[in-house]
């Protein structure tokens, strides 16, 4: 009984218990899963953020990326187009030009088709100049296409404009009939524009789906366009400047070769001359000798006593045969000496002790007219190379002269120094001077100064003319210098030895 | 093993072909030539290039390869070039090629089956090693080949391949199988016997943003992701519009791939977007199944770099234990490169090569390709060396005997 009844109340006390003890495990299960879903919210919140975050992430890699890519196509880009205008800016042939694009430098600008085509005025048509990329049918289909639509090219070479595929041209399906014609997805087409010759433009482009044309590829395009013009211009100014060097050379041979023709005719006539004076003068001789002999032999009065009249006038004839004498004498020697048949003898002279025998012929003539005769003659002058009578005669024909046109009481200074391997003579007198207009022609032969000594005393006109000519025989040079009315300065050299 | 490459640039194909084959036969200074692989620039893609290589090899040589964006050799990357390797291979290892064409007419499922029949016809009992195929870069379904194929030679069976690329241009890519020059098609190699070789494949994506789950899809087409329109998370991530996004396309998929979540890698399984349609559905290059959890993916040209070092130390790893010296050409080197990473490096393209080169016994013959896309098992338990079709990745294939 006792126990049935401790059953019941224990049942009655886990009757009220168990509700009471499933409610707080409820409410501590309820409490449990509200921080759980805290937690999951908190999971759930972070997953978002995080998404958000990656969402940003990628936006921003896309971006960088993006810049990467250009950046990187722009390096290869510049660095292929900095090779390029090498290769292209050193060759100065035209047609080398073409050849220097290659197409690896294309393919390092992104591109693998590539082709120039130049106007030819005179064919009134495009004509192809470098094809990279393309088979013969291919580059007969697009040649076809540009002789067709010409006026395009030709108004884009005008405009100075480069297009591409990312160029919009107005009012027109240009640039898909362009893709299709060059097979390409992508291209860029720059006007070269040179300033000389004919102008043209500059294609490339390519299949890839995958390559969108960027303004950057424009640019570089564009350079390279320019530089291409700026190489042809070269080339082409090159080529001009070249051209007119040679028509210059041809000239100057032509010329070259009209000059050596005269003057070996000149050198044929001098000679012809110096021969015929030559002759004449040994023809002259001869019977000159026998009518001065005759003439001498008739004065001597050997062959009988002769009236005044007559010997005044066998006087004359003597007198004028000695002087043609002399002429042809003077004549023979320019002669033989032109025609290179006086030996000149080489040999060591003291110019001093030269001077000095000559001094003493000429003192005389210059006491006979009162002329001072001043020699300053250097004492260091080494030994000269030459031939003594020669010598001696080139004195006293300068001499002579200096007498000759030196008024009474004059002077002549005759001055003897040592110019580097030369002797140089300077015979320097107060005469009359020689008239500028007569100065280069004074060495002439049978030039004679117009004055009134010259009118009044004879002369043959030979005398410088022969003491030049020994004096070039000697290799040495003879030059004058004169104030007309104040006197004149005769200079020669002669070599040291 | 002899192995003899020779690489051309020339312009014209049958001259390359000549180079290139000439020099790989001077190299392998073998007379008997059992197989030659060509790679080339879709630009050397013709019927005389083919021509030309099979005169230095004798009748019946098999000749396998495919055209891509650019061409890998132990001299550099090559946008037009061709590489041709010739092999030699010891007694006790042998093999078998195959082709299957008109893949669009036939389904890729189907196509695969094929394939996978044909390469196994002769092989009957005898032991299989490895699989190589090159598939058209372009086909839409290529995961469904893989199903096809995996069907004939077994899902657990080691498959690499590439899918064969043009010039970035999307449009037409070849794949070259002995004298012909073929398009919408797939080229096989079943190797058996005693070959050894080592895979790696990585690519360096990290996953960004909170993982998301694929509502609805069909294929390699994602029609909702969380129940929106697939597109809507490049909208939000990218902040751009559709326009903007159709716009940006091919540098968005290849900066930013979708990530497939695979349980037990370590790496998330890439997938570029090839379009977008109006309605917001994302076409991808490989399958994505419904129910994939999916994360958007960032990658980095470091990060990228850094895949290609971990790449290849795995396919070192996996021929290690054979002690095959490759510097003594005893073995070679295949790398399939996605065209992505190209585009991604840029000037540091070479890089990849470099890291390859410098990890790779001196002189070891390398060549390769940059791919639309490439094929390679799974390493996870779980997968049980199940081949799946990956995008972005850096694809190393060491082989030696």
């Amino acid at each position: 009984m006792f126990g049935a009844e401790y059953l019941f109340n224990i049942l009655i006390l886990a009757g009220i218990l168990t509700p009471i003890s499933l409610v707080i495990a409820l409410v501590f299960k309820t409490e449990q899963i509200k921080q759980l879903q805290t937690a999951v919210d908190k999971l759930k919140k972070s997953l978002e953020e995080m998404d958000e975050q990656a969402k940003l992430i990628v936006r921003t890699d896309m971006e960088l990326n993006k810049t990467q890519e250009e950046l990187d196509k722009k390096v290869a880009g510049l660095y292929a187009l900095q090779r390029l205008s090498r290769a292209i800016s050193t060759t100065l042939e035209e047609s080398q030009i073409f050849k220097a694009i290659e197409a690896a430098y294309i393919e390092e600008l992104g591109f693998e088709k590539a082709c120039v085509f130049l106007w030819n005025e005179k064919e009134n048509k495009f004509v192809s100049h470098l094809n990279i990329g393309y088979s013969q049918d291919e580059i007969g289909k697009i040649k076809t296409f540009v002789g067709l639509d010409k006026d395009v090219f030709l108004d884009l070479i005008k405009s100075g404009k480069t297009i591409s595929s990312i160029v919009v041209i107005p009012g027109s399906e240009l640039g898909d009939k362009i893709k299709n014609v060059f097979t390409v997805n992508a291209f860029v087409i720059s006007p070269i524009l040179p300033k000389e010759g004919s102008k043209g433009f500059f294609f490339v482009g390519t299949e890839n789906m995958d390559i969108a044309i960027t303004e950057g590829d424009e640019e570089l395009i564009t350079i390279l366009s320019n530089q291409i013009g700026q190489a042809l211009e070269n080339a082409r100014l090159f080529e001009k400047t070249w051209r007119a060097q040679q028509e210059l050379e041809k000239k100057v041979e032509e010329r070259t070769r009209e000059l050596t023709y005269a003057l070996e005719e000149v050198k044929k006539v001098s000679k012809r001359k110096t021969d015929f004076i030559s002759s004449v003068s040994h023809e002259l001789r001869t019977p000159l000798t026998s009518i001065k002999g005759y003439a001498a032999i008739l004065l001597e009065e050997k062959l009988g006593h002769l009236p005044p009249e007559a010997k005044e006038r066998l006087g004359r004839i003597n007198r004028h045969s000695d002087e043609l004498v002399h002429m042809v004498n003077g004549l023979l020697d320019i002669a033989r000496i032109e025609a290179g048949k006086t030996v000149m003898k080489a040999e060591e002279q003291d110019l001093k002790n030269i001077i000095d025998t000559v001094y003493d012929l000429i003192l005389i003539q210059c006491k006979n007219k009162n002329i001072d005769l001043v020699l300053e003659v250097a004492k260091n002058i080494p030994l000269v190379l030459a031939d003594r009578s020669q010598i001696e005669r080139i004195f006293i024909n300068l001499l002579g002269n200096a007498i000759k046109f030196t008024p009474q009481n004059g002077r002549i200074t005759l001055k003897a120094n040592r110019k580097d391997d030369m002797a140089q003579i300077d015979i320097q007198d107060t005469g009359i001077g020689i008239p500028p207009d007569a100065l280069s022609s004074i060495f002439e032969e049978f030039y004679r100064v117009d004055n009134p000594i010259n009118q009044e005393v004879k002369g043959t006109g030979l005398g410088l003319s022969l003491v030049k000519h020994i004096i070039e025989a000697h290799k040495g040079k003879i030059w004058v210098e004169s104030k007309f009315g104040k006197g004149s300065t005769f200079s020669f050299t002669i070599p040291l030895s | 093993m002899n192995i003899g490459i020779g690489l051309s640039t020339e312009k014209n194909p049958i001259l390359a072909a000549k180079e290139a084959t000439g020099t790989a036969s001077i190299n392998i200074y073998k007379e008997k030539i059992d197989l030659a692989i060509v790679f080339s620039s879709v630009d050397f893609s013709c019927p005389a290039l083919l021509r030309t290589v099979s005169l230095y090899l004798q009748e019946g040589v098999p000749i396998i390869g495919c055209s891509g964006a650019a061409v890998i050799s132990n001299q550099g990357i090559f946008t037009h070039g061709l590489v041709v390797m010739l092999l030699n291979f010891p007694e006790g290892v042998y093999f078998n090629t195959a082709c299957v064409k008109d893949i669009k007419t036939k389904m890729p499922l189907n196509a695969g089956r094929e394939l996978g029949e044909k390469l196994l016809y002769a092989f009957q009992d005898a032991p299989r090693v490895l699989s190589l195929i090159f598939l058209d870069g372009l086909m839409q379904e290529g995961s469904n080949f893989i199903y096809g194929l995996q069907e004939r030679l077994g899902k657990s069976f080691p498959l690499v391949g590439a899918s064969a690329s043009d010039n970035m241009r999307f449009f037409r890519t070849y794949q070259y199988f002995n004298q012909e020059l073929l398009t919408d098609s797939a080229i096989g190699i079943l190797w058996g016997g005693k070959l050894n070789f080592g895979l790696g494949i990585k690519h360096g994506w990290k996953p960004l943003g909170k993982p998301r789950t694929v509502t609805k899809s069909y294929g390699n087409i994602v029609y909702e992701i969380d129940n929106e329109p697939a597109a809507k998370i490049y909208e939000e991530y990218l902040a751009r519009d559709m326009s903007e996004l159709q716009k940006e396309l091919k540098r968005i998929s290849i900066l930013y791939p979708v990530g497939i979540y695979l349980t037990g890698e370590d790496e998330y399984l890439l997938r570029n977007i090839i379009s977008i349609e109006s309605n917001g559905a994302l076409h991808f290059q490989g399958n994505v199944n419904q129910g994939s959890t999916i994360r958007l993916m960032i990658g980095t040209k470091e990060s990228c770099l850094a895949a290609t070092g971990e790449a290849l130390a795995e396919a070192k790893k996996g021929l290690s234990g054979s002690n095959i010296d490759l510097g003594k050409r005893k073995g070679f080197a295949l790398v399939f490169d996605s065209v992505s990473r190209y585009n991604l490096l840029r000037r540091n393209a070479a890089k990849e090569l470099e890291i390859i080169k410098a990890g790779l016994d001196t002189d070891t013959p390398i060549i390769g390709l940059y791919t639309y896309g490439e094929q390679a098992p799974l390493k996870a338990v779980s997968y049980q060396g199940q081949a799946y079709f990956h995008n972005q990745t850096i694809t190393i294939l060491t082989i030696g005997t």
